[in-house]
């Protein structure tokens, strides 16, 4: 498969994370854990830090959770600048419970009313978009 | 068991800043504002700027020692380094430099960061060093004050600190700015009322909980605490920069704990143990704020109060010089005098030494620097009058 994002490289970051990207594009959530002690590793690195391992199993994912941490965007900054026609929107740091509590980002989709700490979210994929800078990206809505 | 080698055996001895601009304005490279400030610097401490012969600086600071010696005349230059990572570097670079000093690697060290927009790039980008990752960029995080927003909410809706303690760290430092000539927010009345209804940024933060960006250069001097004796300016001791991060901490995204950490974890109670002294010994502290909320963490894991008693500690009343509990950010901070990456507030903890603050703390002997907070890896420092070595 010829994967979108890989033309749209954006390097800062630990860099470990392309089959997190490349499985959204496949449609499917996938998060690390290390192949030995399985223990979930997120974000994604290249060597587990309890046990010395250097092998990651991409795992599906259920995609639900709660809200760990939120916050309005008011303001589009220069890198983002392709969401000023959303604006505010809403980013939602989500905790996964199926991985350990591994917290995923992504922008809120739909009503906006009950986000808070604690909310319980479910998460659907988008495929790549200029908003998402050709990257394909994980939403979250509120379950009411 | 305090930290012997590092504890007290050196100094800042002199401090030079260029006036503060708003970005794009100085009409100067930021290589010339670095020279400015730091020709300023060693003219305070009686030093002529040839004799500086260790350079160091953090974040993505370009203006290396190798660039500016022909012009400052070194006549060697023997130190010079970087330390990681952004704003979370300030203490680290002193006590980087002071390391220089006590090792014998270097005599007269220079710390110092100048930014400008003139013929650079918009100066948030440099403070970023395009090294936020795609999967903030993605989801629609590019700033600073957006990433600090995510750790405020958790701060006030999981740990249920107050959202008024923001605001009342925006106000001391606006109400500070005042009395500093060199403020660039200094005409700026800042009530609660203007606070609350100006625009939001990033929930929970407006405008006002936002540092600015401007041109500016700023420096300071350090020898050893023996050569400082000698020196013409009342030497603002160091008494510890430890840097670091705890395990939990360092380059994790959102997944950090306690995620509305400043990073202090660990660092802090380094500072305390490595210093002899604690949080309620502390007269005057510059608290590094790219966000309100993220100096109100730095205040938590300082010891200064608990997440329950933040509320109490956190006031306008507390937090203002002369009589406050611990007067904060007195020369207006990054808030309101400027922001050069929050170096402005080293020289503001050292004129709390000298007794030369335009909002002076009666008999400040020990003065607290924290670094840039929630940065993956920060810093702290603690300067001392003599009659608190």
């Amino acid at each position: 498969m010829e994967y979108e994002f890989y033309a749209h490289r954006i390097t800062g970051g630990i860099g470990a994370d392309d089959r997190f990207w490349e499985s959204l594009e496949e449609g499917e959530f996938r998060l690390p854990r290390c192949a030995d002690c399985k223990r979930w590793m997120w974000p994604a690195h290249f060597r587990c830090g309890q046990c010395g391992s250097w092998e990651q199993l991409w795992e599906p994912v259920e995609m639900s959770g709660r809200i760990y941490s939120w916050t309005r965007a008011h303001y589009a900054f220069d890198r983002t600048k392709e969401r000023t026609e959303d604006l505010p929107y809403v980013v939602v740091v989500a905790e996964v419970p199926a991985a350990d509590g591994a917290r995923v980002v992504g922008v809120l989709a739909g009503p906006d009313e009950g986000v808070h700490v604690g909310a319980e979210v479910r998460g659907h994929i988008d495929p790549p978009s200029e908003k998402a800078k050709g990257y394909p990206a994980v939403r979250w809505s509120v379950v009411n | 068991m305090v930290n012997a080698i590092m504890r007290g055996t050196t100094a800042v001895v002199g401090v030079g800043q260029t006036p503060w601009y708003k970005r794009g304005t100085s009409g100067e490279p930021a290589l010339k504002l670095a020279m400015r400030a730091i020709v300023a610097a060693a003219e305070d401490a009686g030093i002529d700027p040839s004799e500086i012969d260790g350079f160091v600086s953090y974040g993505s600071e370009r203006n290396d020692g190798q660039r500016m010696m022909p012009a400052l005349g070194t006549k060697e230059l023997r130190f010079g380094a970087l330390v990681w990572t952004h704003g979370g570097g300030i203490p680290g670079a002193l006590g980087l430099a002071a390391t220089a000093i006590v090792t014998g690697q270097a005599n007269v060290v220079v710390v110092y960061r100048a930014m400008s927009e003139y013929r650079g790039r918009r100066l948030r980008v440099d403070v970023a060093q395009d090294d936020t990752s795609p999967q903030h960029l993605v989801n629609g995080l590019d700033s600073p004050a957006q990433m600090c927003a995510l750790r405020s909410i958790r701060l006030i809706e999981a740990e249920g600190v107050p959202a008024r303690t923001l605001r009342d760290m925006a106000l001391a430092s606006y109400h500070h700015a005042k009395r500093n000539p060199r403020a660039i927010g200094r005409d700026t009345e800042l009530d609660a009322e203007t606070y609350e209804e100006s625009r939001w940024v990033s929930e929970p933060y407006h405008l006002f909980d936002c540092s600015r960006e401007n041109d500016a250069g700023s420096a300071v001097i350090l020898v050893s605490a023996e050569r400082a004796k000698d020196l013409k300016q009342t030497p603002a001791y160091l008494l510890g920069a430890p840097m670091g991060a705890a395990q939990g901490w360092g380059m994790l995204e959102e997944s950090g704990n306690p995620y509305w950490s400043a990073g202090f974890q660990g660092v802090a109670d380094r500072l305390w143990a490595d210093t002899g002294y604690g949080p309620g010994d502390v007269d005057v502290a510059q608290i590094y704020e790219n966000m309100t909320g993220m100096g109100v963490s730095a205040l938590i894991e300082h010891g200064f109060c608990t997440p329950e008693s933040a509320g109490e500690f956190v006031t306008f009343d507390n937090l203002v010089a002369p009589n406050g509990g611990l007067p904060i950010n007195t020369s207006g901070g990054n808030l309101a005098e400027g922001f050069i990456h929050g170096m402005s507030l080293v020289g503001e903890a050292v004129r709390q030494i000298r007794g030369t603050s335009t909002n002076q703390v009666p008999d400040a002997n020990l003065s607290l620097m924290t670094g840039g907070p929630g940065d993956p890896v920060v810093s702290t420092a603690l300067f001392a009058s003599a009659a608190a070595l």
